[in-house]
C-alpha cells in the first residue's frame, strides 16, 4: 500500500478577509492505487442564533464540497473546467426528549451528549474517496478546493427569510485551495 | 416629411409604451401570484423566494421609471400648454386619490392584522404546555431508566456472586425475572460473555459504544434513551459487574419503550420543535409577509397610477383633437376631420364637430361661388357701362358722386374717378361741366313727382358750346337711394341736323332763286338791245348802266346761289396722303400780292396727312381770305401761316393781327351765315369746318393774348387710323 502525500498540512491563520465561522484546520489529499482520498479537519464554530435554533430542535444541514479544476489561463475562474466534484451533506439535530445531538450521514447515525462532541465528529472527514486516477493526466497541474458550509436553503422556510442576508446565519468556510500534480 | 417622421415615431412610442406597460403589469401580477404561493407553500418556490423578492423590487423600479417618464411627458405638455393636459392631470389626480387612499388604508390594516395574528400564535401558556409535555416525556423515560438501572444493579449483584456455573442460564433466568427485553454480559474489552434476549430473532446484542465501555469500566454506570428509528425509543443501561478475580465485567440491559409512549413523546417533541421554529422565525415571517404585502401594494398602486395616467390621456385626447380642430377652423381651415373611435359623449362631440366643419366648409364653398358669380356680374356690368357710348353718372341722396363711366369722362373732358364720393362744391376746379349737370339734376330731382326726366343743356367749352342731353331717373331699389343720370353729347347731332336743314334750304332756295335769274338777265339784255337805239343818249346811258347793274347783280346772285348749292352739295371727300407743306406752298403761290404781309413758318419732317387735297386747298383759301379781310384795317398787317407736327398728324395754323373774333360770336362762328363782316356770305368758316370734319380733322379758333385771331386745323396722319385717340375730338 503506497501512500503518496500530495496535500499539505496547514494550520490556517485567521488572516482571512471573511469572518469565517468554519476554519480548515488540516487537509490531507492522498492517492492510493489510483484513487484519491480526502481527509480534512474543520473547526466549526456556530453563531449564537444558529446554536440557539439547533437547541430548539431545528435541524442543520452541513455540506462539504470538493472540486478538482483544470484551470485555463484564458478563462475566468468560474468558467474553468471541473474535472470532478464531490458533495456530502451532514444533518445535525438535537433531540429535546433524549437531550442528545444526533449526527446523520446517509443511513449512518450517531448520538452525542454534548454539542462539542458532535461538532468534532462532524468536522472530521476521514479518507473520503473523491475521484479516481484515470481521469487525470500525468504531469499536469490541477487545482483542488474544499469547503464546508451550512446550507441555508434547507432551513425551515420562515427561518430562511429570517436568515436571508444575515451574516449571523452565514456559517461557512472559504474555499481552501491547493495544487495537485499527479 | 419631417412631420410624418415625427408622427410615426410618436405612434411607435405610444405603441411600445403600451406594450411596456402591459408587460410590466403582467410581470407584476405574475410576481404577486408567485409571491403568494411561495409565502404560503413550502414547495420549491421557497428556495426562489429571494429571487422573487428581487424581481418584485425590479418591477416596482420599472413601474416607477415608467410613471416618472409619463409624468415628465405630462409636465412637458403642461408647459407647452397643450390643450387637455390640465384635464389629464386632474383625472390622474382623481384616479390616484380614488385608488391610492383605499390601497394604503388596506395596506395599513393588513400590516397591523398580520403583525397581530403572527404574534397571537405565540402564547406563554402554549409555550409552557409544550415544555411541560416534553418534561413529562422526559420524566417518564427517566423513571423507566431508573427502574432498568435498579434491575441491572440487582442483576449485577447476582452475577458477581455467581462464578462458575453457566452464566448464560443465570443471565437468562435473571432477565426473565426482571422482565427485561435484552441482557448481555460483556467482558471489559467488549466481547460478549453471555447474552439473553426475549426476541429470539435477535441473536446478537446491540454493539456497544467503546466510550460506554470505558465509562463503565471506571465503575460509572451508563444509562441513556436511544432513538432506534422513527418514533421508536429504547432504554439502555450498562452497569459494572465486579468479579472476585478483580475483573470488571459489564452488564448491558436494553428495554424498548412502549410504542404508544414513544409515539406520544415524539409527537410532543415535534410539536415543540415546530413551535420553536415558528417562534424563532416570527420576525422573519413578519418581515416576509410585510415585504410581500408592500411589494404587492407597490406593484398594484403603481400599476393603477400608470393605468390612470394612460386612461386619463386617452380620455382627454379627443379634447386636444377638438382644440386643434377649433384652432384650424378659426384660421379658416375647414378641412379638419377627427377620427371617431368611441361611442360616448366625447365621440358624439367629435362627430358633431366633424359635421360642423363639413357644413362650414360647404357654406364657405357656396359663399365663394356666390362671390365669384357676383363679381362676374359686376365685371359684366362695368364692362357694359364702360363700353356704353352714353355717359353715366350716379349720385347718392346727398348728391355725392357715386359712380361714373369712361364715356362720361370723355364727354365731360375731365377725370371723374378722383371725385367719387365728393359733393358738388368740390367739382368746380376739376370738372366745371359736372357742376352744371349737377345743378340741373338737383333742381329736376327736387320735384318729387317726376320719376324720370329729360333735358337738354348747353355747356361752354373752349371750342364752343356743347349740347348734352340728360336723362335722369331715381334709384328706389332697396336701401340705396340715389339718382342716375345718363347723358349724351348731342352737339354733333344737332349740328348735323342744322346743317342738313340749311343744306336743304340752300339747295331749294338756290334752285328757286336760280330759275328766274336767267330770264331776268336775258330780259335786261334784250331791253337794252331793243331800247338803246330808241332812246336818247342820256336815257340810253341810264338804261345801259341799269342793265349793266342788273346783269352784274344777277351774276353776283348767281355766284352766291352757286356757293349755296356748293355748300349744300357736300360730295364725299377723296382721302389720300397729302404733303401739307407742299400744299401750303402751292396755295401761297397764288397770293403774290399778299407777300409783304405774309410770313410762312413750315416745320420740317411733317408726316403725310390723310385728306382730299382739293378741298384742303379750299380750306386754306378761305382762311387766307378771312385773314386778308381782317387785317385790311390794320396799319401793320401781318399774317402768319405755320405748320407743325402733332401727336398723330400735323397742324396747320393761320394767325393774323386783325381785330380778332368778336367775343359774342365765338361760340357760333362755325355756323353758316354768321359773320362779323359787312360783306360776306358767312359761309367761309362753315365750309372750313365742314371740310375739315369730312377729312377727320378738327378746327379750333381763339383770340391769342397778343391780339388778332388764330385758327388751328388739326389733321390726322395718313398712317394712323381713327379719330378716337385724338384728344381734341372729345370736345366736339
Amino acid at each position: 500500500m503506497q501512500r503518496l502525500l500530495v496535500g499539505v498540512w496547514l494550520v490556517l491563520s485567521c488572516a482571512l478577509a471573511r469572518a469565517d465561522n468554519i476554519f480548515v484546520q488540516s487537509v490531507e489529499f492522498a492517492s492510493n492505487d489510483g484513487e484519491y482520498y480526502l481527509s480534512a479537519t474543520f473547526n466549526i464554530g456556530l453563531t449564537p442564533p444558529v446554536e440557539n435554533a439547533l437547541n430548539k430542535g431545528v435541524p442543520l444541514y452541513f455540506v462539504v464540497e470538493f472540486e478538482l479544476i483544470y484551470p485555463r489561463w484564458y478563462t475566468l475562474y468560474f468558467l474553468n473546467k471541473r474535472i470532478a466534484g464531490f458533495e456530502q451533506t451532514y444533518r445535525l439535530n438535537y433531540n429535546a426528549l433524549t437531550r442528545q445531538y444526533r449526527l446523520s450521514y446517509g443511513v449512518l447515525q450517531q448520538s452525542f451528549d454534548t454539542l462539542t462532541d458532535a461538532l468534532d465528529v462532524l468536522g472530521g472527514i476521514r479518507e473520503q474517496r473523491v475521484l479516481t486516477d484515470s481521469r487525470l493526466d500525468e504531469g499536469r497541474a490541477y487545482e483542488a478546493q474544499v469547503r464546508m458550509r451550512l446550507d441555508p436553503t434547507r432551513l425551515p422556510k420562515p427561518l430562511q427569510v429570517y436568515a436571508f442576508g444575515s451574516s449571523m446565519w452565514d456559517v461557512s468556510s472559504s474555499w481552501f485551495r491547493w495544487t495537485v500534480r499527479p | 416629411m419631417n412631420r410624418a417622421l415625427i408622427r410615426v415615431r410618436k405612434w411607435f412610442m405610444d405603441r411600445s409604451m403600451r406594450y411596456v406597460v402591459a408587460v410590466a403589469l403582467i410581470l407584476g401580477v405574475a410576481m404577486l401570484y408567485l409571491l403568494s404561493v411561495a409565502s404560503t407553500d413550502t414547495s420549491q418556490f421557497a428556495t426562489h423566494l429571494p429571487l422573487l423578492l428581487g424581481l418584485g423590487v425590479a418591477i416596482v423600479v420599472i413601474l416607477m421609471f415608467l410613471i416618472g417618464f409619463q409624468f415628465a411627458l405630462m409636465r412637458r405638455r403642461l408647459k407647452a400648454r397643450v390643450f387637455g393636459s390640465k384635464l389629464t392631470l386632474r383625472l390622474v389626480f382623481v384616479f390616484s386619490l380614488v385608488s391610492v387612499v383605499p390601497g394604503v388604508l388596506m395596506y395599513g390594516i393588513s400590516v397591523q392584522f398580520l403583525a397581530g395574528s403572527i404574534e397571537s400564535w405565540f402564547d406563554v401558556r402554549v409555550d409552557s404546555a409544550l415544555e411541560g409535555g416534553l418534561n413529562l416525556g422526559r420524566v417518564n423515560l427517566e423513571t423507566g431508566l431508573q427502574e432498568l438501572e435498579q434491575k441491572a444493579d440487582s442483576m449485577a449483584v447476582h452475577l458477581s456472586d455467581e462464578t462458575s456455573v453457566s452464566r448464560v442460564a443465570v443471565l437468562n433466568q435473571l432477565r426473565e425475572q426482571a422482565a427485561v427485553h435484552e441482557a448481555a454480559l460483556l467482558s471489559p474489552e467488549g466481547t460478549i460473555i453471555a447474552f439473553s434476549g426475549l426476541d429470539t430473532e435477535e441473536l446478537m446484542p446491540v454493539v456497544t459504544n467503546p466510550s460506554i465501555l470505558r465509562q463503565v469500566r471506571l465503575h460509572r454506570s451508563y444509562r441513556a434513551v436511544e432513538e432506534i428509528g422513527y418514533q421508536q425509543l429504547q432504554l439502555r443501561v450498562a452497569v459494572p459487574v465486579s468479579q472476585p478475580s478483580g475483573e470488571t465485567e459489564i452488564l448491558q440491559l436494553v428495554q424498548p419503550v412502549s410504542q404508544k409512549l414513544a409515539r406520544d413523546a415524539a409527537m410532543v417533541q415535534e410539536a415543540y420543535r415546530d413551535y420553536q421554529e415558528l417562534s424563532l422565525s416570527r420576525h422573519g415571517l413578519k418581515r416576509l409577509y410585510t415585504l410581500a404585502l408592500t411589494l404587492s401594494l407597490g406593484v398594484a398602486l403603481l400599476s393603477v397610477l400608470l393605468l390612470a395616467i394612460m386612461f386619463s390621456k386617452r380620455l382627454s385626447a379627443p379634447l386636444g383633437f377638438l382644440a386643434a380642430g377649433t384652432r384650424a377652423v378659426a384660421q379658416g381651415d375647414f378641412s379638419q376631420r377627427q377620427p371617431v373611435h368611441r361611442h360616448d359623449e366625447l365621440g358624439v362631440l367629435t362627430e358633431s364637430f366633424n359635421t360642423m366643419t363639413r357644413q362650414l366648409s360647404d357654406a364657405q364653398t357656396a359663399a365663394q361661388r356666390h362671390q365669384e358669380a357676383l363679381s362676374a356680374a359686376k365685371a359684366y356690368l362695368e364692362s357694359v357701362l364702360a363700353n356704353l357710348s352714353a355717359g353715366v353718372l350716379s349720385f347718392d341722396e346727398h348728391f355725392r358722386l357715386r359712380a361714373t363711366n369712361l364715356s362720361a369722362e370723355n364727354i365731360l373732358g375731365a377725370k371723374l374717378t378722383p371725385l367719387i364720393g365728393t359733393s358738388m362744391q368740390h367739382w368746380q376746379d376739376n370738372a366745371p361741366k359736372l357742376v352744371s349737370i349737377g345743378a340741373v339734376a338737383r333742381t329736376r330731382f327736387a320735384d318729387q313727382d317726376e320719376a324720370t326726366w329729360e333735358q337738354q343743356i348747353e355747356v361752354e367749352t373752349q371750342t364752343g358750346k356743347q349740347v348734352l342731353l340728360l336723362r335722369g331717373s331715381r334709384l328706389l331699389e332697396g336701401d340705396e337711394k340715389g339718382y342716375v343720370i345718363v347723358f349724351d353729347d348731342v352737339t354733333n347731332l344737332l349740328q348735323a341736323q342744322r346743317y342738313a336743314a340749311w343744306g336743304e334750304v340752300a339747295r331749294r332756295l338756290a334752285h328757286e332763286i336760280k330759275n328766274p335769274l336767267t330770264p331776268i338777265q336775258l330780259s335786261a339784255e334784250r331791253m337794252q338791245r331793243r331800247l338803246s337805239d330808241k332812246l336818247d343818249v342820256a336815257d340810253s346811258d341810264v338804261l345801259s348802266r341799269s342793265t349793266q347793274t342788273i346783269v352784274n347783280q344777277v351774276s353776283a346772285l348767281k355766284g352766291m346761289v352757286n356757293a349755296f348749292s356748293e355748300y349744300a352739295r357736300s360730295p364725299d371727300p377723296d382721302l389720300a396722303p397729302v404733303d401739307l407743306n407742299g400744299l401750303v406752298l402751292d396755295v401761297l403761290d397764288l397770293y403774290e400780292a399778299m407777300k409783304p404781309r405774309l410770313s410762312v413758318e413750315l416745320a420740317d419732317g411733317l408726316p403725310a396727312i390723310s385728306g382730299d387735297s382739293a378741298k384742303l386747298r379750299q380750306v386754306l383759301h378761305n382762311l387766307l381770305q378771312n385773314a386778308e379781310q381782317a387785317v385790311a384795317i390794320s396799319s401793320q398787317p401781318q399774317i402768319i401761316v405755320s405748320t407743325s407736327a402733332t401727336e398723330n398728324g400735323a397742324m396747320l395754323s393761320v394767325r393774323d393781327n386783325g381785330p380778332g373774333f368778336p367775343e359774342q360770336m365765338m361760340t357760333r362762328v362755325f355756323e353758316p351765315y354768321v359773320t362779323s363782316k359787312s360783306r360776306g356770305t358767312g359761309l367761309g368758316l362753315a365750309i372750313v369746318k365742314k371740310i375739315v370734319e369730312e377729312n377727320n380733322g378738327t378746327v379750333r379758333i381763339s383770340n391769342p393774348e397778343a391780339g388778332g385771331a388764330l385758327v388751328e386745323v388739326c389733321l390726322i396722319g395718313a398712317a394712323s387710323g381713327t379719330l378716337d385717340e385724338q384728344p381734341l375730338a372729345m370736345n366736339h
